[in-house]
């Protein structure tokens, strides 16, 4: 009984917690076979709707050779709540990217976990943080 | 012990029940407010309204909370206390070393709720907090990729849903609760109320002045509005839609409704900051019972709604189609 209890309290938090899902599903785009990790340059930030893109440039230690990649982020909106401005990723910063690849193979890839080089989060705080409960 | 076991389950499950009776009449107290007057003497709802408190509350309740509307106290308190934490996790400088990606959105995209919602599903009638039953010819109709379908397999824009083409969301997907984009910017002028919805940027012009219908051969996605006032309440109600374009899911996903959809929904402003909002679904020809859905909506400091040109930059079409044909390419093959 105790059992069945604890079922049914972890399936009500569990419902409680799922996401309400985003402008498109990630299975359509991304690969979850294909996870990828890069340390990367920003060429340019695209502040598009559905969702902001950062474009990064990737070069091969080994060989020198530089490819271009696109990184999905949030959506403009909410950036912008956060207080982010065209100021806040200028080219030629380094960033980490965690995430998984397009499924139809192209250098595109979500990005999970986006970080500067010394670990700090890109995107601090969130538009919900501003007040205290009512 | 099986009796015991069926007895144990009896005896929770009438105390749960005994306990949802009472948390559904448990609503927070109503506060006598006066509401402002605009110039010309109606009700002054202006402003910029968000739906982000009930993030994350489903549509549906679950089942095993029978017809309990409402958290008990505790549970909010417990529930203030994920807030806060989530919000000292947002703060935090640096990303947790043990982070792991994962499929779903990443929490960064996230907009947050500022205080918990107090009930346990956005459909607040009937009493089970769940939408009826879909009409026979309502089950057979199909609903599109994405928001409430999220199977990748696309052959042309076409196939997918309203929203992800950045279209519409429908009267009630552009202001029930997601993850991002809740805003709503109410604007009043003599004879009019005008909504901009935020994501997928709709514009309701709504008239006040009685004027009759359009034909029933007018039809559109947003449908036809007429407002009132009863006392200091918005009074919407809305027909004319065109069928089978989106559902009253969150985002506009799930069954799309038909023509013969009649929304009405009621706007109460019970506080500076505080807004009452519901809206009542009748459509016959797609749901066996009418329903309510309710939640609140809150004015934040600082929230402002932004431009949202959503064709030029939805990259997320171009990605589905050429991952769809790219799991085919892998199939073949096979």
């Amino acid at each position: 009984m105790r059992k069945t209890f604890a079922i049914a309290v972890a399936v009500t938090v569990l419902l409680a917690a799922v996401p309400v899902w985003a402008h498109h599903a990630f299975s359509a785009e991304f690969d979850a076979n294909k996870p990828v990790k890069m340390r990367a340059t920003v060429k340019k930030m695209d502040w598009i709707n559905p969702h902001a893109w950062i474009h990064v440039e990737v070069k091969d230690p080994a060989t020198g050779k530089v490819t271009p990649w696109m990184i999905e982020a949030a959506a403009p909106n909410a950036l912008l709540r956060r207080g982010w401005t065209k100021q806040s990723l200028l080219p030629g910063v380094e960033i980490l990217i965690e995430g998984f690849q397009a499924k139809d193979g192209a250098n595109r890839a979500n990005g999970s976990i986006i970080t500067f080089v010394d670990g700090k989060k890109l995107f601090v705080g969130s538009s919900g943080d501003q007040e205290t409960p009512r | 012990m099986k009796r015991l076991l069926l007895a144990s389950i009896m005896v929770v499950a009438a105390a749960s029940i005994a306990s949802g009776q009472a948390s559904r009449t448990a609503a927070p107290s109503a506060k006598s407010y006066a509401t402002p007057k605009t110039p010309w003497g109606d009700p002054d709802l202006q402003g910029i309204w968000t739906s982000d408190d009930c993030i994350g509350t489903g549509m549906n309740r679950a089942a095993n909370l029978g017809d309990k509307l409402y958290f008990t106290e505790q549970e909010i308190a417990q529930r203030e206390a994920t807030i806060a934490r989530q919000s000292e996790t947002d703060r935090q400088e640096f990303a947790n070393p043990d982070a792991r990606i994962g499929t779903g959105p990443p929490s960064h995209w996230a907009e947050r709720a500022r205080r918990p919602c107090r009930q346990t599903s956005l459909v607040v009638e009937p009493a089970n907090g769940r939408t009826p039953d879909l009409t026979a010819d309502a089950r057979a109709r199909r609903i599109p990729e994405g928001a409430g379908n999220n199977n990748p397999k696309a052959d042309s824009p076409e196939d997918f849903s309203f929203y992800i083409r950045c279209i519409s969301r429908g009267v009630t997907g552009s202001i029930f609760p997601v993850i991002y984009g809740n805003g709503q910017q109410i604007v009043q002028s003599p004879g009019f109320v005008t909504i901009l919805q935020e994501m997928v940027h709709e514009a309701r012009v709504i008239p006040l002045d009685g004027r009759p219908r359009s034909g029933s051969n007018v039809r559109s996605y947003m449908g036809d509005a007429r407002g009132r006032w009863e006392g200091t309440t918005l009074v919407v109600e809305t027909t004319n839609f065109l069928p089978n374009r989106t559902g009253i899911g969150l985002n506009g996903g799930g069954t799309p409704t038909s023509d013969a959809l009649k929304l009405t929904e009621k706007f109460t402003r019970i506080g500076t900051n505080e807004m009452k909002y519901e809206v009542l679904v009748e459509d016959s020809k797609t749901y066996v019972a009418p329903f309510k859905v309710a939640f609140p909506l809150t004015m934040e400091p600082g929230y402002q709604n932004f431009e949202y040109a959503c064709h030029e930059g939805n990259n997320a079409m171009f990605n589905s189609l050429s991952g769809a044909r790219a799991q085919e390419a892998a199939q073949e093959k096979k």
